[in-house]
């Protein structure tokens, strides 16, 4: 306790008393995330008001020697905002401000903080589109989207985080700022930090701004269900509607599985006999998406689909409610929910499907398969109760092998959810011993006294 | 770990079957008004849930820390209304806080008050005509809108209590000329003390339609203040004295409210926490005027007009809600902010400035739309919404709709 009021003091100076706190009720509060592990709790919360302080913190953290994990919102689902050796929690709630939204240029600027849903309606409203659309946008953070290069369900076609990042400024281990990238749309002066931040998971760096990149909106779109008495054909129509050339920006599926546990919980009248739906979505020019349409539809029913348009708005939000209430109904059929984000080839989703069939079977687990089949990265979602000992040992296995086979099929253990301290240790078999050598070489160079982020990713 | 601790801890781990159903998500944290105001996250519903798994857990022993954070809390119930995994967040919290407070007791005064204006029906209305002459003394009269400010202990403008209790005006059966069914109304603390005229006029509006009304000859207190300050069993008592009461009652099959949280106190806390089983169904007087008596009024209101749905309101009739108020007045529009005001009954006693920090940005739109009347059917809403506008120097008039319905009928227009 001593040594924790000393802590208080040293931070108060940088942030003021009562931005900083000690008490183990709070730190509980940050000793976890979205990713079900054992809490770690740190030794003390700051939530910097002005990004001026982050170097600051880094420079006290640095002669303290203690760990620094910086926190969004907190919904990371590989567990990578948990202090897991404790140390200095810093939010970056409080820097919430957007900077500036240029529709010259077509760019933003915002604080760490800003809520990705917040900066998404200030764009709307002045006539643009901040494309990435995680599916924790109403609550997590610019910074976090760009420090785990969060996905969507927009991805297919528009891509993910790291496409919209024009300038990341930030402070290194030494409380210095960096800055890279720029407004202009070429730019090849030095480095290409900004890349580095990407995916950096907290281990290289502090982001104290970012700069996106703003799209004009589609003029148009529409929206449509179908249904699939076999789940493998609903994967085959998605491989041939993009080896059609055609990049739908929804291309989503549920099992038969997820369809039953959502139509248990919410009765919005889906057919619980069938083997799967597709949700899809083309956008785009009104003459474009009205041909792209005719011809996803004829694949659809070539494949025996049930097609359902939407002709109006509330047609749109009726489909679509089917995906909104996915992840809702499964996690209250079971105590735990594991979600897993492995990701294949677009051309592999029908074996991926299989895969998680087998498995399920294998291991005899509850797996719901739902996600964004488009661009490959489904999410088999296991339902358990971390109670049950022997059931989890069964669960831990199961995933063993799912991202095994993932990796085998040419896919990556993570689409968008990180690698933090869940998928470290398969972290050599998808990268290889040089690649980690690499990334313990650059780590050590940045950060010599191992303060950022400590415990995860390598 | 004390043995008391120990137990705490025990009882405690009783509630993870409902605990465990939060997977962490955090969506609460984009519906919560003080999370929304703090950025704090021992502020949201993710944070006191995981507070409750440290302490039965073992992470840490601090019950009084606990219990300050779970007491900072409006109950404005939308982080599970919001909950993707349909979390019982009320009934957690409500439940260990009353766990809680075997170890960290209300303090004496808070308790003996509690008891003093919650358990005894009697005490209220003995005390009543004493309380109103009393709040005239030491207060002091806040202009056109009503209400009076009293400095002590706290700064705060509140409507004056009433020299006569609703239910001494209205208590039993008030029958209508050409009765064609007959409701109980249970008016709830502050329409039996201080908003008397909105019973009379839900009493009246109800007779017009040709429906007797049965109304308490006391008022008991539906608990929902003693839940929220964990003494449960008190909550429970009172919950059951009042269900014992509507069971009485054999020839109407309706309870009617004109406070939500009355409502909620009653029928949907009350029977998931306080183990009720009700032998009436409930409902809030507008929803009964519109689904039941099919009201229609073929005069309208003058002047623009919106509304503040309270949190407690049963959200399924929000829109049932903003249609009859489209009909009662030409000019409503609802208001863009769907946020709480902040009240929170003793929350806006315990945390006055977080309280009304909540409802300042409501206030805010009000005024700069210029709305003249703003419309909550609920008394506590009204009470918080006529302090803010005098506060931030609002001119509008807070009411329950019920009071304009009123009003047309006696002009004719319905």
């Amino acid at each position: 306790m001593v040594r924790k009021r000393r802590l208080k003091k040293l931070f108060s100076k940088i942030v003021g008393e009562s931005r900083c706190w000690i008490e183990e009720e709070v730190c509980a509060s940050y000793s976890y995330d979205a990713y079900p592990e054992k809490p770690v709790l740190p030794d003390i919360v700051v939530m910097p008001t002005h990004t001026e302080q982050i170097g600051e913190i880094i420079d006290l953290c640095n002669r303290l020697e203690i760990p620094l994990t910086v926190r969004g919102s907190g919904t990371n689902l590989s567990g990578g905002t948990v202090p897991v050796k404790g140390g200095c929690v810093m939010l970056t709630t409080a820097l919430n401000r957007i900077l500036e939204i240029n529709k010259d240029d077509m760019y933003a600027r915002v604080e760490p903080g800003v809520i990705t849903q917040n900066l998404a309606n200030a764009v709307e409203r002045e006539g643009l589109l901040y494309p990435p659309d995680p599916a924790s946008m109403k609550v997590s953070t610019i910074g976090g989207n760009v420090a785990e290069n969060s996905g969507g369900l927009r991805a297919l076609k528009y891509g993910v985080t790291d496409r919209y990042v024009m300038q990341v400024k930030f402070y290194d281990a030494f409380s210095n700022l960096v800055k890279s990238g720029g407004i202009p749309v070429k730019l090849v002066t030095g480095f290409n930090l900004k890349g580095l931040m990407i995916s950096s998971e907290g281990l290289l760096g502090v982001i104290s701004e970012v700069m996106l990149k703003l799209v004009p909106p589609p003029q148009a779109r529409k929206t449509m269900l179908v249904f699939f008495d076999d789940v493998l054909d609903a994967s085959r129509v998605v491989s041939e509607i993009i080896i059609n050339r055609i990049l739908p920006a929804t291309l989503e599926i549920m099992d038969n599985f997820t369809i039953k546990t959502v139509e248990k919980f919410h009765h919005i009248g889906l057919p619980t006999d069938k083997g799967a739906l597709l949700l899809i979505e083309v956008d785009g020019h009104p003459a474009a998406v009205e041909d792209e349409y005719v011809q996803v539809e004829k694949i659809c029913r070539k494949y025996g689909g049930d097609v359902h348009i939407a002709k109006k708005q509330e047609d749109r939000d009726k489909l679509w409610q089917a995906r909104r209430d996915t992840l809702s109904s499964l996690a209250m059929l079971k105590p735990t929910l594991i979600l897993e984000d492995a990701t294949v080839p677009r051309s592999r989703v029908p074996d991926m499907i299989k895969v998680i069939q087998d498995v399920a079977k294998k291991y005899n687990l509850l797996i719901g398969t739902f996600g964004h089949a488009g661009d490959g990265n489904l999410h088999p979602t296991i339902l358990t109760d971390r109670r049950d000992e022997e059931e989890m040992k069964r669960v831990s296995e199961a995933i063993d092998e799912i991202f095994e086979r993932t990796l085998d099929l040419g896919g990556t253990l993570s689409g968008e959810h990180g690698v933090g301290i869940a998928k470290k240790k398969y972290m050599e078999k998808e990268v290889g011993r040089g690649t980690l050598l690499f990334y313990e070489r650059l780590k050590k160079g940045l950060d010599p006294k191992g303060i950022f982020n400590p415990g995860k990713v390598i | 770990m004390s043995k008391k601790l120990k137990r705490i801890v025990d009882e405690l781990k009783e509630l993870e079957s409902l605990t465990l159903q939060c997977m962490k998500c955090g969506v609460c944290q984009s519906v919560c008004p003080l999370y929304q105001k703090d950025f704090f996250e021992p502020s949201v519903a993710r944070g006191k849930i995981s507070l409750i798994e440290a302490l039965y857990q073992g992470r840490i022993e601090s019950v009084p820390g606990v219990i300050k954070y779970l007491d900072y809390c409006i109950l404005c119930g939308r982080c599970k209304r919001f909950c993707p995994s349909s979390v019982n967040i009320d009934e957690i919290f409500v439940r260990a806080k009353g766990i809680l407070r075997e170890i960290d007791e209300l303090p004496f005064y808070q308790k003996a008050l509690l008891k003093s204006l919650i358990e005894s029906a009697d005490f209220l209305t003995n005390f009543q005509p004493v309380i109103s002459v009393g709040m005239k003394l030491v207060s002091k009269s806040a202009g056109e809108s009503g209400l009076r400010t009293v400095k002590f202990p706290i700064k705060k403008s509140v409507a004056p209590v009433s020299p006569k209790s609703f239910n001494a005006i209205f208590g039993g059966l008030n029958r209508a000329e050409s009765e064609k069914m007959r409701v109980i109304f249970y008016p709830g603390c502050a329409i039996s003390y201080i908003f008397v005229e909105w019973g009379e006029a839900v009493v009246g509006v109800l007779n017009h339609f040709g429906v007797s009304v049965y109304v308490p000859e006391k008022n008991r207190c539906c608990g929902i203040p003693a839940a929220t300050m964990g003494e449960i069993d008190m909550y429970k008592k009172m919950a059951k004295l009042n269900h014992d009461w509507f069971s009485s009652i054999d020839d109407a099959e309706y309870v009617i409210t004109a406070c939500p949280t009355c409502g909620y106190g009653l029928f949907d806390l009350g029977v998931r926490v306080a183990g009720l089983e009700s032998s009436k169904k409930h409902m809030d007087i507008m929803v009964f005027l519109k689904e039941i008596l099919n009201v229609k009024l073929n005069k309208k209101t003058k002047g623009r007009s919106t509304l503040h749905i309270p949190c407690h309101y049963e959200h399924e009739y929000d829109k049932t809600l903003i249609g009859e108020l489209s009909e009662l007045n030409g000019e409503f529009e609802p208001l863009e902010n769907q946020s709480c005001c902040g009240f929170g009954g003793t929350f806006s006693l315990k945390h006055s400035g977080d309280s009304k920090e909540v409802g300042a940005a409501k206030m805010d739109e009000v005024k700069s739309k210029g709305f003249e009347k703003l419309y909550s059917p609920c008394p506590g809403c009204v009470m918080q919404l006529s302090e803010l506008a005098l506060d931030r120097g609002v001119d509008v008039k807070v009411e329950h709709p019920v009071m304009d319905f009123y009003r047309l009928i006696k002009e004719g227009g319905a």
